[in-house]
């Protein structure tokens, strides 16, 4: 990993078009400009990992199919209708 | 494009769950990021469970990828996608209403336990799909699907 130290005010550059500013350091926070290319979408690492982690869970899920093994079409018993539960509670839902 | 994927013939995919598909180049859904942590620039969009609002997302890139997804606006009457300015612009809609919207499944045994991501919402407009991040207040990673009979 390379380590860099840097003032408020002073850059990184990463490439050729990535460009990482220090805008303030206050205490244990450090705010950060990122000046990238259009449609290079930026995550903060926490919330990457957990939306990859949701969308390795629902791809295992999906394998865990009963008919998966046999490379059969999934049977629509392995996923929820709502007819098999009451309407949801946190949110409304479409009446079935 | 991937290499493998002619935008103006059939594709043939061999899934590791549904046997051999074929798709038709109007249904090949380009994601020019990805999913994030599943990666994949082309997925399609299976209607194997009919009737029921779950649709699958396949990767056509990857043969063993394949998520379980719903309109979240089909489940959730409250649902808001409220995006940041640079993500609107990415996704290219000027009317998020008018695009369509997906959210991954994590399937459980029990109805009851079943949750979909509100928090990162499937975006897909003009056969380009992105997988953004809803700011929504209530947006969160795990939301019920489906609540319990007796929480009616």
């Amino acid at each position: 990993m390379l380590i860099l130290t840097r003032r408020p005010g002073e850059r990184v550059v990463i490439g050729e078009d990535v460009l990482v500013t220090v805008m303030e350091v206050s205490g244990q926070t450090v705010r950060l400009g990122i000046a990238a290319p259009e449609g290079l979408p930026i995550y903060r690492e926490e919330i990457w990992l957990a939306v990859k982690e949701e969308n390795r869970a629902a791809a295992e899920a999906a394998d865990a199919l009963p008919t998966a093994a046999d490379g059969l079409p999934a049977s629509a018993d392995a996923l929820p209708t709502p007819s098999q539960a009451a309407p949801a509670g946190k949110a409304d839902q479409r009446p079935s | 494009m991937n290499s493998s994927i002619d935008p103006t013939a059939a594709t043939v995919l061999q899934s590791l769950r549904f046997g051999t598909l074929t798709i038709e180049p109007e249904d090949v859904l380009e994601f020019p990021r990805g999913l994030i942590g599943l990666g994949g620039h082309h997925y399609t969009l299976l209607d194997r469970n009919p009737g029921t609002g779950f649709w699958w997302l396949h990767s056509l890139d990857d043969p063993a990828i394949a998520l379980p997804v719903v309109d979240p606006r089909s489940f959730f009457h409250n649902f808001v996608l409220q995006l940041s300015d640079d993500e609107h612009e990415r996704v290219g809609a000027g009317d998020l209403d008018e695009a369509q919207l997906y959210v991954t499944v994590r399937t459980a045994p029990n109805p009851v336990d079943v949750v979909v991501n509100l928090r990162a919402p499937i975006v897909v407009w003009e056969r380009r799909a992105h997988q953004v991040l809803n700011t929504a207040p209530g947006a969160d990673l795990q939301v019920r699907l489906f609540a319990p009979a007796d929480a009616a």
